[in-house]
């Protein structure tokens, strides 16, 4: 079976969630080259958030609402919302996507907490980018410390540009997260041959789901 | 603790071929014509997962009834048999006597690692992997150790089916093995080739000898304690069984860049809904 190391998943997980808006400016490339205001971008963001979930002067109840905040602030859950939907984003009723947006928010950040339980004190380390094209940038990290006996490597696919970045998903171990969430997604609703509100009831009841159940 | 992913896979190749030969994989002319040199199948053609989409690695699955059955007999049996085991193993041992023992399975895969990085053509990552196994097989203390990693030795994974695919072959139909777990055609050619070819292999002996099964055991042991994080993860999806298939597919695809040093097409998350 594959192997998805769960602190280096945690990891991924962990800045995937906590990106933070830096604002550096940076400059249109061409494709391959590197760009410094993403790679600053995802080295202070990440940092920060590792840094929050190592906090253990928080309560779990204040770690969850400044979770929730991190995302609000830093991540393009708009984007992300919409493209874990795949082909269904076309079909999807206004009403439907009112229900399925706060829902898919809330089982992301239940999935996400769960898996960061044990997950603390790990170092983010900019290991390059390349930028595909102008506003879109694969940042390439290594996450070493912590309870990681070997560095972890973690890509992550930021898009925009001097007036801010936002991460729309992360890689680790050649495993995009946010592609592999749309066809988890796409194929439950192809399965209800179509019918979304299927895969809305599922994301209610795992997002319910007790964490030691999970 | 996860450290590496690899070595396993080919120790598992004898259980992984009576799998694959009871699903007819292998004498599956049809699905052998993927391996050649033409291009990926896209979604928009016959016998393609409806739920793959443009630009990411999308699955063959032309097998999918099948494989889905395979799936949940293989969950279910990991649920009855495998997982106890490896629950029992990680409660009764220290992560830091676990590592030890992952990284004396991973440091005995490292001579294989040698022989696909010079098939491959990469002599550099070659000597690297050499260097890596004679470093942590002495200093190291028989593998227990990653010393070679601290002299700046960094580990990376090869095999055979990345080298097929350095070459040029395609994955071919997607397959669930139960015990294995999930493959392409391309790959399991290339684990039965891993494991013919491996040079521990030759020294320890076949599965039925002392040696072979203990080494057997011991990396199917800590195969399945390091694959425990994902098997919860796939508590979470909705779909385990697409989601297992797109997270293979992804991995292999991108053992298979590192290979050739290609750039990875990626979905654009910029476009409206119409492009996905």
């Amino acid at each position: 079976m594959l192997q998805l190391n769960r602190r280096g998943l945690g990891a991924a997980l962990a800045a995937a969630v906590g990106l933070l808006t830096l604002g550096a400016a940076s400059t249109s490339q061409a494709q391959g080259t590197r760009d410094p205001g993403a790679e600053q971008f995802v080295q202070a963001s990440a940092q920060k958030v590792i840094g929050i979930l190592a906090d253990k002067s928080l309560s779990e109840t204040q770690k969850e609402a400044v979770f929730h905040r991190a995302i609000d602030e830093l991540a393009d859950v708009p984007k992300i919302t919409n493209f874990v939907l795949g082909k269904y984003a076309r079909s999807i009723t206004p009403e439907q996507k009112a229900r399925f947006t706060p829902t898919f928010r809330a089982y992301a950040e239940s999935v996400y907490r769960n898996r960061l339980d044990d997950y603390h004190g790990e170092v983010v380390k900019v290991t390059g980018s390349t930028v595909r094209k102008p506003g879109d940038v694969i940042v390439n990290t290594q996450i070493t410390g912590g309870q990681n006996a070997q560095p972890v490597d973690v890509a992550w696919r930021v898009l925009g540009g001097p007036a801010g970045w936002k991460a729309v998903d992360v890689q680790f171990k050649g495993v995009w997260l946010a592609i592999t969430q749309q066809q988890d997604f796409v194929s439950t609703i192809d399965n209800a041959h179509g019918n979304i509100d299927v895969l809305i009831a599922q994301l209610q009841r795992d997002a319910k789901r007790p964490l030691a159940k999970r | 603790m996860t450290r590496r992913s690899r070595s396993t896979g080919r120790l598992a190749a004898p259980l992984w071929l009576i799998g694959l030969c009871l699903a007819g994989v292998v004498v599956a002319t049809g699905a052998a014509a993927q391996t050649a040199e033409a291009p990926a199948p896209r979604p928009e053609r016959a016998n393609v997962a409806p739920e793959a989409l443009p630009d990411a690695p999308v699955a063959y699955d032309p097998w999918r009834p099948m494989n889905r059955g395979l799936f949940a007999f293989g969950m279910g049996l990991d649920h009855a048999v495998f997982a106890p085991v490896a629950h029992g193993y990680m409660k009764v041992t220290p992560a830091p006597v676990r590592n030890r023992v992952s990284s004396v399975v991973y440091n005995l895969s490292e001579p294989s690692t040698v022989l696909e990085d010079v098939l491959q053509g990469h002599p550099k990552r070659a000597g690297r992997a050499a260097g890596r196994f004679v470093v942590n097989s002495t200093v190291g203390l028989l593998g227990l150790f990653d010393v070679a990693t601290r002299w700046g030795l960094e580990p990376h994974e090869s095999d055979f089916g990345q080298t097929l695919g350095r070459y040029g072959a395609q994955p071919g139909p997607y397959i669930f093995v139960p015990v294995i777990g999930p493959s392409n055609l391309r790959d399991g050619i290339g684990r039965i080739v891993d494991v013919a070819t491996d040079p521990i292999g030759f020294l320890t002996g076949p599965i039925t000898s002392t040696a072979g099964g203990v080494r057997y055991g011991v990396t199917a042991l800590d195969q399945r304690a390091l694959s425990d994080p994902a098997f919860e993860a796939l508590k979470d999806a909705t779909d385990p069984y697409v989601t297992t298939r797109s997270a293979y597919t992804q991995y292999r695809a991108d053992a298979v860049r590192r290979a050739t040093g290609e750039t990875q097409a990626l979905p654009d998350f910029d476009a409206g809904p119409g492009a996905q």
